[in-house]
């Protein structure tokens, strides 16, 4: 499995290329309680773009607010690309899905790594491989 | 892009052979199918997630050849139908207030529904804001209460995990495992499905952005969390739902292992104690992909009684 960690240096002459887009963060507030811990959001709502890196590749989370929501409502994922040179989608891909890897792994109780490489199977993702 | 039913590939059309309509609903293109004479009764079939018209394909037949007009809409985000990308769009209200214009811009009267999935909570919300609309409801694998939810709907994995934060603009967005995968698991004859019907559910949903109506209908259904975000509109629904007494037929898949017909179908008979019904036929979920013409000659059976014998228009 990939290693996901967070970093703090943005690379530079990146540019942002969005893959995902999560508009309801708190539909389970345990994926927005993990975020929100792991990137200090509650000290520091209106920083900068929390930073994955994975196998060198880097990603930004970008944190929306709503009103009447709690912080952050939402969340935008980027690839963060060098230059004007094109998306790696393969690349691309497989680091997402570590990056859910990563994701559910920090939220915990009931979201388990096997729960979601399980669904991925089911569901022929490419990213999860076959069945073993 | 696909924009009418024109431009499907010929093998498709000629499954599915009638003209595209468009009607603006809340501001939307909303595309629909409107077959039949005017003066029929007309069979409105609604569909839900993540599927459109086209499910109704082998149903609607034997409606037409029986002389009935039948109405056949894409629910907005789904289909030919304008797919917002708005998230404040795909309320539950919001999309039942869509049905609600297409019965009023077609000025619709002596209505025959019939409901599949979110067709159910959506139709019959609009059955309920225009009751004087409505002559009779046909429901099939659906629900419209908060309580008993089906076990599948509260697991982990694989449902919540489908839909969860993140996961679900993935699982479902990038990677359609709804239109794909989902619905295969979803019917009774797999490879027959695989071979046809199959690649249209997954070519008319060709983008991520045209997914996100599969991932967000999902979390509307109450399983009895604090994050639940319909379950007051669910709540409205079961009361009024019981209230409006309409001729109505409940049909449902023999092998439906979500929506199990012991548990919901059942129910509806509980909720309507006069529906006529169960009516078992092959099939799981979407069990229009393998039952369509026999729920189509029930529908006919029960349209005929309940709105040409009671003398409706």
């Amino acid at each position: 499995m990939a290693t996901v960690e967070v970093v703090t240096t943005r690379p530079p002459r990146t540019r942002a290329v969005p893959l995902l887009a999560e508009p309801d963060l708190g539909h389970y507030p345990g994926f927005r309680s993990f975020l929100s811990t792991t990137f200090g959001l509650d000290e520091d709502p209106l920083g900068a773009p929390g930073l994955l890196a994975v196998d060198g590749r880097v990603y930004e989370l970008v944190f929306v607010g709503r009103s009447g929501r709690p912080f952050p409502s939402g969340v935008e994922v980027n690839a963060l690309v060098e230059g004007l040179e094109p998306l790696d989608e393969q690349a691309a891909d497989t680091d997402l899905w570590a990056i859910l890897r990563w994701l559910v792994a920090g939220v915990g109780g009931e979201w388990t790594d096997d729960a979601l490489s399980t669904t991925g199977r089911i569901y022929r993702i490419p990213a999860a491989g076959e069945r073993p | 892009m696909i924009v009418t039913l024109d431009q499907l590939p010929d093998a498709v059309r000629a499954e599915y052979p009638y003209a595209s309509r468009f009607v603006s609903v809340n501001g939307m293109r909303m595309h629909h199918v409107d077959e039949g004479p005017r003066d029929a009764p007309p069979v409105v079939l609604l569909h839900g997630n993540p599927t459109w018209g086209y499910l109704w394909r082998d149903t609607m037949r034997p409606l037409l050849e029986a002389g009935f007009r039948v109405v056949v809409p894409d629910q907005i985000g789904f289909g030919l139908s304008e797919k917002p990308s708005l998230h404040g769009t795909h309320t539950l209200a919001n999309h039942t207030a869509n049905v609600v214009a297409l019965l009023d811009a077609l000025d619709l009267r002596g209505v025959v529904l019939g409901l599949h999935d979110w067709g159910g909570p959506t139709g019959l919300g609009a059955a309920v804001s225009r009751p004087d609309r409505i002559a009779a409801i046909a429901v099939m694998s659906t629900w419209a209460w908060t309580a008993s939810p089906a076990e599948f709907h509260q697991r982990v994995l694989p449902w919540r995990t489908l839909h969860a934060p993140l996961l679900g603009p993935y699982l479902m967005g990038r990677r359609a495992a709804m239109p794909g995968r989902g619905m295969y698991l979803s019917v009774v004859d797999r490879a027959r499905f695989a071979d046809g019907a199959q690649h249209v559910y997954e070519a008319i949903l060709s983008d991520p952005a045209d997914r996100d109506l599969t991932w967000t209908w999902p979390r509307s259904i109450p399983i009895g969390l604090p994050s639940d975000i319909e379950t007051e509109h669910f709540r409205w629904l079961e009361a009024e739902v019981r209230a409006l007494h309409r001729p109505s037929t409940v049909i449902w898949g023999r092998e439906d292992d979500v929506f199990e017909p012991g548990v919901f179908a059942a129910h509806w008979h509980e909720i309507w104690p006069h529906a006529e019904g169960t009516h078992l036929v092959t099939g799981r979920h979407f069990l229009q992909e393998d039952s369509g013409a026999e729920i189509g000659a029930l529908l006919v059976d029960f349209a005929d009684r309940a709105v040409r014998s009671a003398g409706g228009s």
